[in-house]
């Protein structure tokens, strides 16, 4: 077990290196520079410019010379922003995103399986109908939607909540509102899935034998058949975790919390290279590790799964 | 069966004298989805949908792109236009003459109102099309946006966009997809190694935020967007494909048509994908809402459709900014696009119960 967990360890290596390397040679496909605009600049200023950044080496020395700073954990500096370096922008975002990302991943993890145990004991009563229409809804409804819609209701008619902002100007109410929009597609998602797992379960010959000798159906269900009825809830984090990431540059955008995601956006818009690549190697390093922290979980959840 | 009695070659009748008519694996799911309630709901309304986008151009509606002056934010009505401007103006000549503390209007406030009357009646412009007509007469449904363009048009002309990007969208990906994925599994071998070794690889990869980059990098037309989502997206469908073809593969037919002499493009394509379709068409259908949110995904971040023209995500976008004040600008498109997602997915459920009776309860 170790040796494997090792060894696929090992394997996040190749991958991320991969992505930077795309990354890299995608940028530079793109017709027109970061510095070309409307505005003429003279040839000697271009040349000084492009000489600061290094533009003006070979393509395969820049990539050698950005993939050595990216092993030393320096992402360069921004083409755009002049004062600061994209490390800079990207420590002082990113604990923001983490955080609204790991509460929305946390919510719907908790609340999808205990919506979808509810349903499945409950099977075709008021709970089990109520809580599916809340999984349609979270399935076919998308982010962009449903996060302005709450923020209407909740913000703008009811006043309970703040309209946007972030934690340090508004207090932990500010969490509220893009948490549980964040977190609703992947509750509805997780909590069809557990109740469709669980139902299985249910049935299974084992669950009767527990019932048969008298177990408390808590017991029966926390102890017998949580475990295996999740397998399907672990492999599908994975997904999940990709839909958190772009879902929160969405939910970012529309209450205005300045995370990861808005710097991304704003670098695409603004041809940023630097800084849309760094964005994007912080991105896949935490969807690479996420699933490899999947894959472990999973095989000490199914002891059927053997590792060659 | 030794009890059917064939009479001629047509009709076969069994032990009752009642003729038996084979069914094929379309009827069969065709009449599972007839029970379906929901199911036929989505294929209304998609149909419905269809109609409309087909039809948009003879429909009686003004023009996406017309800017008229004076008619921005016009509320949902069915009232000309020219009556809600005059309604607002008075509102607020009022409220600003009961704030100065007057109850009587002075002269200049009369005359700017008789006026805007006067003109409502009389002012021509001349459209787009070249056609010239009496502009406040105009009647908008839905009301209007921030240029005074007319939000039923532009929701119309917006599905079309969409629906379009939607369906052009999921066959793309799900021919890519089935072509890839039926050579892998049947070939196997190397071919089907290295071609599962790059689909690992690119579901590691985080592919919403390559096709952004995309955007941002190589111009924001539609064609671009639409290519950057269909080359991200045929990696499911080749999974699930492959998977179907390797469990056929083995099969008598496949052995048949070996053994008289077919060759692999023969057996892939004339026997093994058909033999999918079930799978194939269930794809497609759950693609199309997929493709439709990550297009208004890409819109909503202003990478997507540019203006003029409009898609879903284009309009919510307008919508989410101006709702403070105009929340039907958000309201009507949110609506038209989550009932359109919504009959999709009923449809997509509704299709993968009839045509696999056992994949019920599965996502």
């Amino acid at each position: 077990m170790s040796k494997y967990i090792f060894r696929r360890a090992l394997g996040l290596i190749p991958t991320m290196f991969i992505i930077v390397t795309i990354c890299f040679f995608f940028i530079r496909l793109a017709p027109g520079g970061p510095f070309s605009s409307e505005k003429k600049i003279s040839p000697q200023i271009m040349k000084n410019i492009e000489a600061k950044y290094h533009l003006d080496e070979p393509l395969v020395i820049q990539y050698v010379r950005y993939l050595g700073d990216v092993i030393r954990g320096d992402l360069g500096p921004s083409y755009k922003y002049k004062d600061y370096d994209v490390n800079f922008y990207i420590s002082r975002s990113l604990p923001k995103s983490i955080l609204l990302g790991s509460l929305a991943l946390f919510f719907a993890v908790i609340m999808g399986m205990g919506a979808g145990m509810l349903s499945s004991l409950r099977q075709n009563t008021w709970i089990d109908y109520m809580s599916m229409s809340v999984a349609v809804v979270g399935i076919s409804v998308p982010l962009f939607v449903i996060g302005p819609v709450l923020m209407y209701i909740f913000a703008m008619q009811l006043n309970l909540l703040p309209v946007s902002g972030w934690i340090s100007e508004r207090g932990y109410s500010a969490l509220i509102l893009p948490v549980f929009s964040l977190s609703l597609p992947y509750f509805a998602t997780i909590a069809r899935l557990s109740r469709a797992s669980f139902l299985e379960a249910l049935r299974s010959d084992y669950v009767r034998t527990a019932k048969a000798k008298g177990l408390k159906t808590s017991v029966i269900m926390f102890k017998h058949v949580l475990k295996g009825a999740s397998l399907p809830v672990v492999s599908y984090l994975g997904p999940a975790f990709s839909g958190i990431i772009t879902g929160s540059i969405v939910i970012e955008q529309i209450f205005r919390i300045p995370g990861l995601g808005r710097h991304f956006v704003q670098s695409a818009f603004n041809r940023d290279y630097t800084m849309i690549m760094g964005t994007v190697i912080v991105y896949s390093l935490f969807l690479v590790i996420m699933n490899f922290v999947v894959d472990v979980l999973y095989g000490y959840l199914d002891p059927r799964i053997s590792y060659k | 069966m030794s009890d059917t009695i064939i009479k001629n070659k047509d009709t076969v009748l069994n032990e009752f004298d009642q003729p038996v008519k084979g069914v094929s694996l379309m009827q069969d799911a065709w009449r599972r989805l007839k029970k379906n309630k929901m199911a036929m709901f989505g294929l209304v309304t998609l149909i419905f949908y269809t109609i409309i986008s087909l039809s948009a151009p003879l429909l009686p509606i003004h023009s996406y792109k017309q800017q008229v002056l004076g008619h921005q934010f016009l509320k949902p009505s069915l009232r000309p236009a020219g009556e809600l401007m005059y309604e607002r103006q008075d509102k607020l000549i009022r409220g600003m003459a009961a704030k100065e503390g007057r109850t009587e209007l002075n002269e200049a406030e009369i005359k700017k109102l008789a006026d805007l009357k006067a003109s409502i009646t009389t002012e021509k412009k001349v459209l787009l099309n070249g056609e010239e007509v009496l502009v406040h007469e105009r009647v908008y449904p839905l009301g209007t946006d921030s240029l005074g363009r007319d939000l039923l048009a532009r929701i119309i002309y917006g599905g079309q966009v969409s629906i379009l990007i939607g369906l052009l969208g999921a066959i793309t990906s799900v021919l890519i997809g089935v072509v890839l994925g039926a050579l892998s599994g049947y070939i196997g071998g190397t071919f089907d190694s290295l071609m599962m070794h790059f689909v690992d690889i690119m579901y590691s990869l985080p592919y919403m935020l390559l096709v952004i980059i995309f955007m941002a990098v190589f111009g924001r037309a539609i064609q671009n967007l639409f290519f950057a989502l269909a080359i991200v997206s045929w990696l499911t469908v080749a999974r699930v494909v492959r998977g179907q073809i390797i469990s056929l593969k083995n099969s008598e037919y496949v052995e048949a048509a070996r053994s008289s002499g077919a060759g692999t493009g023969r057996i892939v394509f004339r026997h093994l994908i058909p033999n999918t379709a079930g799978v194939i068409i269930v794809y497609t259908t759950l693609r199309v809402p997929s493709f439709i949110m990550l297009e208004a995904f890409l819109s909503f971040l202003g990478l997507g459709v540019q203006a003029p023209f409009a898609s879903w995500g284009v309009l919510i976008q307008d919508g989410v900014y101006a709702m403070t004040t105009y929340p039907w600008l958000l309201w009507f498109p949110a609506a038209a696009m989550t009932l359109f997602l919504f009959s999709m997915n009923f449809l997509g459920d509704g299709l993968r119960d009839a045509m696999d009776p056992q994949s019920k309860n599965k996502l």
